[in-house]
């Protein structure tokens, strides 16, 4: 049996070496630029992905969200249940915050964004939304009278560049109007403007827990702890310790609480991927099948004459299934070069998406999917043509 | 060696139906060389194609060696060609990207011969049909007389018992051709293997033992020399 093996890889290794070497290399190219789309696409998707993921952490959530006892509104001893966390091990830091809804108005123009209400010593220990500050300051915990805002709800002068209800340009240093949830209002001056790229960040107004807890009357409570934790990727782990340290309250993973957003990008994403795979494979399948059929009936006499002086056909269908991963080999091979080249690229001058910087992510599985699949392509287009071509009678196919 | 009786080979059918061969019944000895002659559409190059496995019958009985060939299945017809038919062809028929060396081990390799004796067994055959100064040369560097002799070096690797030649002087001039039929007729002398040869070249008969002459797919003569 091996012996079949041995002439059919003789066979296609001269064919391959002595044969149209202008016809291999533009196959080989094809095959290998077929190779970077499977990979290119997926390899950006992983980044936003990875983006997304590190948005959600850094602006919104911290790794874990304690959220008030199943029927409670809110958190109370608030205070007292912050210095427990941070004692706990692999805790870093956890800030409290009210978080509500509100009307903001500013020269007639209202909007009824999120309303959160930080401490800030806290919340810079755990965020990095202090650090996207575009325009004036950050809060620091004496700030009353004082509120920051992102630039989605701060907005433009001009309502035609605002995609959703935005205050109509506020800017810091101005004054705007704040109607709480208990009804009351009041003036602030804007401190600071934010820009974090997260959509929901951007949308929200910042002023301190002290401020709020005196408009509200409330004091020592939240409806909200954020939690840091030393590594990222364990925090299913980290919120059963926080369970096991007593912490009676609701505890949350970041990923539990963007799931729905996440799960709809992602599945987005998953769809254009599946189709552009699809399309790649089917080219990839459909030019090898090309190359090799024309290749089996440009050397149709050839073949019959091989099967006539005693070669099995099934030498042959293997000849050519070796050209076929020949072809697949070099072209993969030849497409990791390029798209290695290309991420050097990318990671040199990422692609700039809403929300900052993405650099391709290349996973070794998606890589070992793509050459796989390459490599069921390539026996498929490789068999079918020869396994046609040699079905043929021996005379008809020497007569050409 | 082969006994062909009441071979009839017909193409298409009712009033389209085209006669081959209308009944051949023939025998060859070993070590006879055989020489089938005939006009264009006598039916001499079925009859070859027939002995050479490369047709069926529609009907009749054949049988090369003791094996009745028309009953074999096409993997065992394969391996019957392979290892005891030496088939030469009118266009020579070398695969144009092997040397003359492999073309030549090419069904040995199949056989299961190691690469060593592939090359001692391409070197002796090649010495023997005079080429041995051609062993890397591809067909396109060749002569058509080369190549002719490249090619029946290649029926000859498996030693088999028959080879079948299909008009292999058809593309030669005569002195190619003489030296051709000269390996053919050495062949057959030397080794004691049986040779059939197609050809419609009346000189070419002074070298068969024997001739045998279709006409409207019948042998209408078959003479000693």
């Amino acid at each position: 049996m091996l012996e079949e093996e041995q002439v059919a890889f003789f066979l296609a290794s001269r064919l391959i070496t002595r044969g149209n070497k202008g016809t291999l290399l533009l196959t080989v190219t094809i095959i290998a630029l077929v190779f970077v789309n499977l990979i290119f696409l997926p390899s950006i998707i992983a980044g936003v992905v990875i983006l997304f993921n590190q948005q959600t952490i850094d602006f919104s959530y911290g790794n874990l969200v304690i959220e008030p006892r199943e029927n409670e509104l809110v958190i109370t001893k608030a205070d007292e249940l912050q210095q427990k966390i941070n004692r706990i091990p692999g805790v870093v830091a956890s800030s409290p915050r009210y978080a509500g809804g509100s009307t903001i108005v500013y020269k007639g123009r209202s909007a009824s964004p999120l309303l959160v209400a930080i401490k800030p010593s806290d919340e810079v220990q755990v965020l990095k939304t202090h650090t996207k500050v575009i325009s004036g300051d950050f809060l620091t915990d004496a700030d009353r009278g004082q509120i920051v805002i992102g630039r989605t709800l701060a907005g433009s002068a001009d309502q035609k560049v605002d995609r959703v209800a935005s205050l109509g340009g506020a800017e810091v240093g101005k004054t705007v109007e704040v109607t709480f949830r208990n009804g009351e209002t009041r003036q602030y001056r804007v401190k600071g403007i934010l820009y974090s790229g997260t959509s929901a960040t951007d949308s929200n107004a910042f002023i301190t827990r002290k401020e709020y807890e005196s408009v509200m009357g409330v004091s020592d409570s939240a409806n909200q702890i954020l939690v840091k934790t030393q590594t990222t990727g364990n925090e299913d782990a980290m919120r059963i310790t926080l369970m096991q340290y007593g912490v009676q309250e609701q505890v949350w993973t970041w990923e539990d609480k963007s799931a729905d957003f996440l799960q709809s990008i992602v599945g987005s994403f998953a769809i254009i991927n599946f189709i552009s795979t699809i399309v790649s494979l089917i080219i990839a399948i459909v030019i090898i099948f090309i190359v090799i059929f024309i290749n089996t009936v440009y050397r149709r006499k050839q073949i019959g004459i091989l099967q006539a002086i005693g070669i099995d056909r099934s030498i042959i269908i293997k000849s050519y299934i070796f050209q076929a991963l020949f072809i697949c080999v070099c072209g993969t091979a030849a497409g990791c070069v390029l798209l290695l080249l290309m991420l050097q690229y990318l990671t040199a001058s990422p692609l700039v998406f809403p929300g900052g910087p993405v650099a391709p992510v290349l996973e070794l599985s998606l890589v070992l999917q793509a050459v796989g699949s390459l490599f069921v392509v390539s026996l498929i287009a490789g068999y079918v043509p020869s396994w046609l071509t040699t079905r043929e009678e021996i005379l008809s196919a020497i007569r050409g | 060696m082969i006994a062909g009786n009441s071979l009839f080979k017909i193409y298409g059918k009712g009033s389209v139906e085209v006669r081959a061969l209308d009944g051949v019944d023939i025998t060859i000895s070993r070590g006879e060389f055989v020489g089938i002659t005939g006009a264009s559409g006598s039916g001499k190059s079925t009859l070859l194609h027939l002995l050479g496995l490369l047709d069926r019958p529609t009907s009749g009985s054949l049988r090369i060696d003791g094996v009745e060939v028309s009953a074999l299945s096409e993997k065992e017809r394969t391996a019957f060609r392979l290892n005891r038919l030496g088939y030469v062809f009118q266009d020579y028929a070398l695969v144009p990207e092997l040397t003359a060396e492999e073309n030549i081990f090419l069904p040995s390799k199949v056989r299961g011969m190691t690469s060593k004796e592939c090359t001692r067994a391409c070197r002796d055959i090649l010495s023997l049909v005079g080429l041995k100064d051609r062993v890397s040369f591809l067909p396109g560097e060749m002569s058509g007389g080369e190549q002719q002799r490249v090619a029946i070096a290649r029926a000859l690797i498996n030693n088999p018992a028959l080879i079948l030649a299909d008009e292999p002087c058809a593309n030669l001039d005569t002195k190619n051709s003489i030296v051709i039929l000269e390996l053919l007729k050495k062949l057959n002398h030397d080794l004691r293997q049986t040779v059939v040869m197609v050809s419609h070249e009346e000189w070419h008969q002074r070298y068969f033992d024997r001739v045998v002459t279709l006409q409207d797919g019948k042998i209408i003569s078959d003479i000693g020399t």
